[in-house]
């Protein structure tokens, strides 16, 4: 224990084989089909086209996979940086309104132009997001002093609020869209496809990889804003670069399976306790983190009324408040 | 700031103007005098006017009564801004027991809905009490208020996706929305109605207790108790709106705000004239909601939350 608590490579190697056992369950656990766990492996090794298990692993639960493995890093590390540039440990894409943001703004081009596709939603997504992380910080920056953390939280949950009423508003004006958006708020990878994953791969590596980029300079921020720029750190450009970042993150992984929750707020803290608060360490371990919570919590989701699926979005989000109010407790705000 | 009397003057004229046009409005918009004929049995119109829209509107006055009345003694306990039934998570805490009730117990009446919605908000306050004691910051109280409401909303999403049998029922009235509701929902309100003057009565106190503890146990109150009471009444009214329309969202924050940047913060005053504020908004709610277009409805929760979202921002924003 005590090792890998020092050795990083271990760590790595850990969450690595962790993330790779699940990926292996989640091709073949809770299937309509029966599909065995060596079914699973032939179907990526050698594809009979014949049999029906491979096409469901290939066609289905591969994608699935993939776009999870995406999805659950990008919020991650998207919950990291937020939580790097803010100096506030509650803040996450979820506690601070950009995905209620992102939400509306494809809840608006979906059902007013539902003909445009995956690229349209998702930048509506990240203009939506965009827009209440600006009212967010704008509204932060107005307050220093006491109670800083806190207002940030509550004027989050305020936007949250705005934006999930315009949101159900608009869903109910416009019926004829609106079981598919309702489907798409709840937060499941049921929907994810190859397409899904081919729209969301190039802009997520690049991001991701952007991110771990920048993440000696997130190191400067925590010393204090002040601090960072007395270092060399320009402020305006690091925030706008790397709120540009969240929001291609966070609007890419919306608009490919919809809400969930927490990632983005949990996985931070707990890869902080295995590596500490060097961000160029810890910006892996999160993505793996996230990515292996976020299949772990598509196989539970499948399991619980099997052969009916529950969002994975839901069950993240019944976890995730506790550790919230466990976090608001810890802090004195 | 204007005089009391001018104050319910004026918003009982307005009540009545607004409950009659929320009755002319509608899927199909009528005239006054076929609202007034309405009324009355041989009427074209009794069906619409009689048994769908006036229980509704009188519903809508009565459950926003209560709310402000409730978030208002909830403010005037806990003295802090942010305070409401809903930011403290008791609606939704209310919301969750009436859910399990539903769904684990789906013969079961539903008559008993307001009691299993008062044990859930009873609940919920505890846990709140518990996790925050009495010395919390205003800001850190909200925060675990609101964390608790997210907890206890992704409950409610969860079991009503475990549970897709039951979810036309709990659906209902889930969503803040005085859709469908009509006499019968009416009547099982009306005993806690009671409610309202036991509100009322403690406003000698509420103000005693503005000045101090020590100055109030001086001038003959018991702090403790009249807070124990207060706090139970707020969460009785709460409830069982709760169990009849679902949690309309932000009506017991900004009701009593409101209120009481038009008369004052005198609770003698202050829990009266709330009642109408909160009437007038849930009338305004309602009527947007339903006629925003028709023949489709917007649950008035969501207007209420557009209202009221930015007005808690604002409340934010110029705290100190």
């Amino acid at each position: 224990m005590q090792y890998l608590k020092q050795s990083y490579t271990a760590q790595c190697t850990l969450l690595c084989s962790l993330l790779l056992v699940l990926a292996w369950v989640s091709l073949f656990a809770w299937s309509a089909v029966p599909v065995t766990p060596t079914d699973a492996l032939m179907a990526l090794i050698n594809m009979d086209d014949d049999k029906i298990s491979h096409h469901i692993v290939w066609d289905i639960r591969v994608p699935r996979l993939l776009t999870g493995i995406l999805v659950g890093a990008s919020l991650a590390t998207a919950g990291a940086i937020m939580q790097a540039l803010t100096q506030n440990p509650l803040a996450s894409p979820s506690v601070l309104g950009v995905k209620a943001g992102a939400a509306l703004g494809m809840a608006t081009v979906s059902t007013i132009t539902p003909w445009l596709g995956l690229f349209s939603t998702s930048a509506a997504a990240m203009v939506g997001g965009g827009v209440a992380w600006l009212l967010v910080m704008l509204l932060g920056s107005a307050w220093k002093g006491g109670g800083e953390h806190g207002r940030l939280v509550l004027a989050g949950v305020a936007i949250s609020a705005l934006c999930a009423a315009l949101t159900k508003a608009m869903v109910i004006l416009a019926e004829d869209q609106a079981s598919a958006v309702m489907a798409w708020l709840a937060g499941s990878l049921a929907g994810a496809s190859w397409d899904v994953f081919y729209t969301l791969l190039p802009v997520t590596i690049i991001s991701l990889f952007f991110a771990v980029l920048i993440s000696p300079i997130l190191n400067l921020f925590q010393l204090g804003e002040d601090n960072a720029q007395n270092l060399g750190v320009s402020l305006l450009w690091t925030k706008l670069g790397s709120s540009v970042l969240v929001l291609l993150l966070v609007g890419g992984s919306l608009a490919a399976v919809g809400s969930m929750g927490f990632i983005g707020l949990l996985i931070p803290h707990i890869a902080r306790m295995l590596s500490g608060y060097d961000h160029r360490k810890f910006m892996p371990i999160a993505m793996l983190l996230g990515a292996c919570l976020i299949i772990a919590s598509d196989i539970i989701s499948r399991s619980i009324i099997f052969p009916i699926e529950t969002p994975a979005g839901a069950l993240l989000a019944l976890f995730g408040a506790p550790f919230f109010i466990y976090l608001v407790r810890k802090r004195t705000l | 700031m204007i005089t009391p009397s001018r104050f319910f003057l004026f918003s009982t004229l307005l009540l009545v103007f607004l409950a009659l046009t929320s009755l002319s409005f509608g899927a199909v918009s009528l005239s006054f005098l076929d609202v007034i004929n309405g009324f009355f049995e041989d009427s074209e119109h009794y069906f619409t006017i009689h048994e769908y829209r006036l229980p509704r509107t009188l519903l809508a006055i009565v459950v926003g009564a209560m709310m402000a009345l409730s978030g208002a003694l909830v403010q005037g306990v806990i003295r802090n801004p942010l305070a409401s039934p809903d930011v403290l998570g008791v609606s939704h805490g209310a919301g969750l027991a009436a859910v399990l009730y539903m769904t684990f117990l789906p013969d079961a009446s539903t008559n008993w809905l307001p009691e299993v919605a008062l044990v859930g908000g009873l609940l919920a306050a505890i846990v709140l009490w518990l996790l925050c004691g009495t010395s919390s910051s205003a800001i850190k109280l909200a925060i675990t208020g609101v964390a608790m409401a997210a907890l206890y909303g992704s409950a409610i999403d969860f079991v009503l996706l475990v549970k897709p049998l039951e979810v036309n029922n709990a659906l209902l009235w889930l969503t803040g929305s005085l859709w469908g509701r009509g006499w019968p929902q009416l009547t099982s309100l009306l005993p806690w109605l009671l409610l309202i003057p036991l509100g009322l009565g403690l406003a000698k106190h509420l103000n005693l207790i503005d000045l101090g503890d020590d100055s109030a146990v001086c001038l003959g109150t018991k702090p403790n108790i009249i807070r124990l009471i207060s706090l139970a009444t707020a969460v009785g009214l709460t409830a069982s709106c709760v169990a009849i329309c679902g949690p309309i969202g932000f009506l017991g924050l900004i009701a009593p705000h409101l209120t009481r940047r038009l008369i004052g913060g005198r609770h003698q005053v202050l829990l009266p004239a709330t009642l109408f504020v909160g009437a007038l908004l849930l009338v305004i709610a309602d009527l947007v909601a339903r006629t925003i277009n028709p023949p489709i409805e917007l649950p008035a929760g969501l207007m209420t939350a557009i209202i009221g979202a930015p007005y808690f921002l604002w409340l934010l924003f110029s705290l100190r």
